[in-house]
């Protein structure tokens, strides 16, 4: 038999480990050293997804990932911007799931530098981004808190939803980028925002019981290799279980804060369980209040029940995933959740 | 810090500077049915329009927040002077003559944050004065910011075509040099 080690620790409280077999950790090693990742990354891929569908993750991390824009209907018209951007040569495909997103070919011009860029007509945003705020869908003149907001894509794009009816709260607690979440929103016409600076963890103390929360949490970004190669050597476990713990910090005064009946959407841009489903199985055992709901659009595949052979709970095949080498997009997890009326 | 009911005083200097500048009436239009709110910011106050119906939300303590904007963002109060918005221009441009229409070349350097040169002028309105504040429009009469008339407007076809004609006072490329 094979001789395994005990390799990762997918949860903080160190009550799951993995195992990997002595074989599939030297060929982790090589694949590491060929396409220049740290070695436990690649083991946790091997171990999730096998070997071949590893290699198909980190080929898929080599290719770019096409421009996307969401075309924003606060300032102009679909069929206003679809036409003033062709006139401009931008080849525009429309993404099948999404009310107002496009893949965008710009050729040879930069997407910030145009016009209707400036004017707010759209806003550069990737795919599985837009999405989320399309996986909450605040109902117009409602009370939304955006717990991390910056630089304002899913905070411009609910304010689009409700057309600037009801009251986007958004949170941001790093400095320079709330300069560009305000200039987000006051580019893109939003009128029904309220930006604070702030620590959300801390939520609960402004009193309010938001009918939707969006929490796009900080994480490690581990789905963005495609966009970003530095983040194949830049992130240790640690780092991983440092932002877990944040997540469970923020989801839980979310909770607290959310209004009963409320609903809550969380998404990070890591493909890691260790960020997504281990930090929603977690929440669903401190909180039973909270059920995973589904989500009501196509898009993406299931998030996994059973990461790394560690059984987690059923509904979370409820939850979303979006893949780099089956779709083509960044890496991105997305799970609708809601509050019990009677909590 | 938290959102306050504008001071009367300040409120009438910044009514005063908006409508000595666009018209009279000006303000009150803009306005309609929103409420006027500010906010301590830097060395000023900043001025923001907000639903009546948001005075409920505002009225508590944000502590441990600080509130950095809210509603319509009208503009900032800084030592007495009034600087409006670059997101209200258009509903301010909408109620006033003070229009300068500039040449695509024009259009396209002045969002890149410099001035108006006479060669760029397309169109404007003899009658205005050297010192007034204009909206610097494009041939398809959109918005492109707010610039200060260094001339008078009739005397501009005396200048030569390298001239300034209108000091950029602010931007729709600020959106984008603010990001990066
Ligand atoms: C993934 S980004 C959010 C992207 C944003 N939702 C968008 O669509 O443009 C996470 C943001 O959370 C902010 N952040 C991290 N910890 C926070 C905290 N405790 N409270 C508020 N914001 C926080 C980070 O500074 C970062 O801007």
């Amino acid at each position: 038999m094979e001789r395994r080690h005990w390799c990762l620790n997918p949860r903080a409280n160190g009550s799951d480990r993995i195992l990997i077999g002595k074989e599939q950790r030297k060929r982790a090693k090589e694949l590491a050293k060929q396409y220049g990742y740290l070695p436990y990354m690649i083991e946790r891929y091997v171990v999730l997804w096998g070997e071949q569908e590893a290699i198909q993750f980190l080929k898929a991390c080599e290719r770019p990932i096409k421009k996307s824009i969401r075309l924003n209907t606060l300032r102009a018209t679909v069929e206003e911007t679809l036409s003033r951007l062709k006139a401009k040569g931008v080849r525009l495909k429309k993404v099948p799931w999404l009310e107002t997103g496009y893949i965008a070919d710009f050729r040879r011009i930069s997407p910030g530098s145009l016009l209707e860029h400036m004017r707010g007509f759209y806003y550069v945003q990737g795919v599985p981004s837009m999405t989320v705020a399309e996986a909450l869908s605040p109902q117009p003149d409602s009370l939304v808190v955006d717990m991390a907001a910056a630089p304002g894509g899913k905070t411009t794009h609910m304010a689009q939803m409700m057309n600037n009816s009801g009251v986007v709260v958004s949170i941001e607690q790093d400095r320079l980028r709330t300069a560009s979440l305000e200039s987000n929103i006051h580019r893109c016409g939003v009128t029904s925002s309220i930006v604070l600076r702030g620590d959300s963890r801390k939520l609960d103390q402004l009193g309010i019981a938001p009918d939707y929360i969006l929490l796009d949490a900080p994480c490690s970004g581990e789905g963005l290799i495609a966009l970003d190669p530095s983040r194949k050597r830049s992130k240790s476990m640690a780092d991983i279980r440092f932002c877990a713990t944040k997540q469970d910090a923020l989801l839980d005064v979310a909770i607290s804060s959310l209004a009963p009946g409320g609903t809550l959407v969380y998404s990070t841009c890591s493909i890691a369980p260790e960020e997504n489903e281990f930090v929603i199985d977690d929440l669903l055992k401190r909180r039973p209040e909270m059920k995973i709901v589904p989500i009501n659009i196509e898009f993406g595949i299931p998030a996994y029940p059973n990461p790394y052979g560690v059984e987690l709970h059923e509904s979370l095949t409820l939850a979303r995933r979006f893949l780099p080498h089956k779709h083509d997009l960044e890496g991105f997890f997305i799970c609708r959740i809601e509050k019990e009326e009677s909590s | 810090m938290k959102p306050e009911h504008v001071d009367m005083v300040q409120w009438d200097m910044v009514r005063n500077q908006i409508d000595s500048d666009f018209g009279a009436g000006v303000t009150k239009r803009i306005l309609g049915s929103l409420t006027p709110v500010s906010l301590p910011r830097g060395k000023g106050i900043s001025f923001y329009l907000v639903p009546p119906n948001w005075l409920q939300i505002l009225d508590r303590d944000f502590k441990p927040f600080t509130p950095l904007s809210l509603g319509i963002w009208l503009g900032d109060l800084v030592e007495g002077k009034f600087r409006l918005s670059l997101p209200v221009l258009e509903r301010v441009q909408e109620f006033t003559s003070n229009l300068l229409i500039v040449s695509r070349q024009g259009a396209e350097s002045f969002t890149y944050g410099r001035s108006i040169l006479k060669e760029s002028v397309n169109k404007i309105d003899p009658s205005l004065l050297r010192g007034q504040k204009v909206f610097i429009l494009n041939e398809s009469n959109e918005c492109l910011g707010l610039a200060a008339l260094s001339v008078d407007a009739y005397k501009i076809n005396r200048l030569a075509k390298d001239r300034l004609v209108a000091k950029n006072l602010v931007d729709i490329g600020w959106y984008i040099r603010r990001l990066s």
